[in-house]
């Protein structure tokens, strides 16, 4: 399965903050690609505009699947959702008065993903037992983690090629964090998906991560081939390392 | 007590009959957000319709309830789409000047119908309306017997409709997080318009059922502005069954109060209990937020 997502020379920004200036980047198919960066930065934003949610006010983005390019500057979230890319948003963002369940079943809300509704539900019961367990309780009665592989599972229900995850340990607890990271990581290893993920836990992320990027005030600074490159890059050393090399 | 038996029991069918012609502002203000005070409106609108359907070719009342229902879904995806268009996607301050929207709404409605049909009270004929069943010496007219079976049947329907379909859990997760529903492939603003389209398509059984009740007249709505808000916030804003619960609450309360002190206390019962419920429980009884 051929697929590539590459971003060239995008700006975007809410009114007159801009909150990414000239970002560049490629994710190929198959690999877990981390975007680093502390809060505030521009990520999420980033995020936003793969996933149609924010527009970019200038450069293009373009996820290319089995040699077709599409342009993802111009289309809607519905037809972005429909070329396989689905999103697992910062603070998970469930539909709190759901069941588990239905905030699945709301994951295979398109045509194409309710045809493979009883495959994907089997594969996220598969990945998360806990939820089959719970599946009649309600999304916001969960704890923290446990929301966490819901909102992960959600995203799995719309049989998605190309998974963004933004800021996937804010508020969970070192343990969950790292329990969650690992969860991702499996899913690309098991399922083949391709990850985007946005983090600002470097040591946690780069542990899946086959290469990433830095970003800081919405530019990426660092663009690094592996995960030893990123560790001894001298920005990454300032930003995160500092304490510890 | 004979008086107290029957008032309960005559309350209870009263009581679906608001549930009946509230549970579309269950979906529309209860789900939706949307400050909907033109929903009385609709149902006297649709009330008359079923009037001229009655009068003109002697469809039977409930018949042409149904027969409007198509056209009320289609009037209900416009009326959100404008209402949409011209306040809701302005941002935060659209719920005040929303309202405005909606009592202006209303008004022309109430404008065109006397313009229509007139000032005077219209009433329509069916088999079951002024007849009555005896049991011992209590009578339960046949009419609050439909106004009952076509309450349970709506509430059932709706909520199999909000709980089974992929449409319906996209309505009752819009007014929870409209971005996270973006990001499921939905279209916020359809499944709204289509949800509103579903609120003012049930107003053809509920208009036909308050012609079958009592006869109507243009200013009717007003009368109904304070029960059925009062039956939608008692529920628990968006809860079908609460709905059904909460109206036949309302309609026990006016009906006592009705036998015990006399007609001219009943309708103020309704905004008695509203303001209670948003002083005491204002998430209501079933409430959707915690």
């Amino acid at each position: 399965m051929a697929l590539s997502l590459a971003i060239s020379g995008l700006d975007a920004g809410y009114g007159a903050v801009k909150a990414l200036r000239g970002v560049s980047l490629h994710v190929e198919a198959g690999e877990t690609v981390a975007l680093l960066g502390t809060n505030g930065n521009g990520k999420s934003t980033l995020m936003k505009c793969v996933a149609g949610l924010v527009r970019p006010q200038r450069g293009s983005m373009s996820l290319t699947i089995d040699g077709v390019a599409h342009d993802l500057t111009k289309l809607s979230t519905e037809a972005i959702v429909d070329l396989g890319v689905a999103m697992v948003p910062e603070g998970r963002r469930l539909f709190p008065k759901l069941t588990v369940l239905e905030n699945l079943m709301l994951g295979a809300f398109r045509a194409a993903a309710r045809r493979e509704i009883e495959r994907n539900l089997a594969v996220a019961f598969e990945t998360f037992p806990v939820l089959k367990e719970r599946k009649s309780q309600l999304a916001g009665t969960m704890s923290g983690g446990q929301q966490q592989m819901l909102a992960i599972a959600r995203a799995l229900m719309s049989s998605p090629r190309l998974l963004l995850v933004d800021e996937p340990s804010v508020g969970l607890s070192p343990l969950l964090v790292s329990q969650t990271i690992t969860k991702i990581g499996e899913l690309n290893q098991n399922l083949g998906l391709t990850v985007l993920m946005a983090e600002q836990n470097f040591n946690q992320a780069v542990r899946i991560a086959s290469r990433g990027y830095i970003i800081v005030h919405g530019e990426i600074v660092v663009a690094a081939n592996s995960v030893d490159e990123l560790k001894g890059n001298d920005i990454v050393k300032r930003l995160y390392l500092g304490g510890i090399v | 007590m004979d008086l107290l038996l029957d008032a309960v029991v005559i309350g209870v069918l009263l009581g679906c009959f608001y549930a009946a012609v509230s549970i579309g502002l269950s979906v529309s203000f209860g789900l939706l957000d949307v400050p909907h005070v033109a929903h009385p409106a609709f149902l006297v609108l649709a009330a008359y319709l079923v009037f001229f359907i009655n009068e003109h070719y002697g469809i039977d009342p409930l018949v042409a309830g149904l027969i409007i229902t198509p056209l009320f879904f289609v009037f209900g995806l416009a009326a959100y789409r404008l209402y949409y268009e011209t306040f809701e996607r302005r941002g935060s301050d659209a719920g005040v000047r929303g309202i405005a929207f909606f009592f202006g709404v209303a008004f022309i409605i109430e404008v065109l119908i006397i313009l229509q049909f007139g000032v005077d009270q219209r009433s329509v004929t069916a088999a079951y309306i002024g007849k009555s069943w005896r049991i011992g010496d209590m009578r339960i007219p046949y009419r609050m017997l439909v106004a009952f079976g076509v309450a349970m049947a709506l509430t059932l329907l709706l909520t199999l409709y909000l709980s089974k379909t992929y449409m319906g859990r996209a309505i009752r997760a819009v007014a929870q997080d409209q971005e996270a529903l973006r990001l499921m492939g939905a279209n916020p603003i359809r499944v709204k318009q289509w949800a509103f389209g579903i609120a003012t398509a049930v107003l053809g059984l509920a208009g036909a059922l308050l012609i079958i009740v009592a006869p109507i007249d243009p200013t009717l709505d007003r009368a109904y502005i304070g029960r059925t808000f009062c039956v939608v916030v008692m529920a628990g804003l968006g809860s079908m069954s609460g709905t059904l619960v909460a109206a036949v609450i309302l309609g026990v309360a006016e009906s006592i109060v009705l036998t015990m002190f006399g007609a001219s206390w009943a309708p103020a019962i309704a905004f008695a209990m509203l303001l209670g419920v948003l002083a005491v429980r204002p998430q209501g009884l079933f409430g959707r937020r915690s």
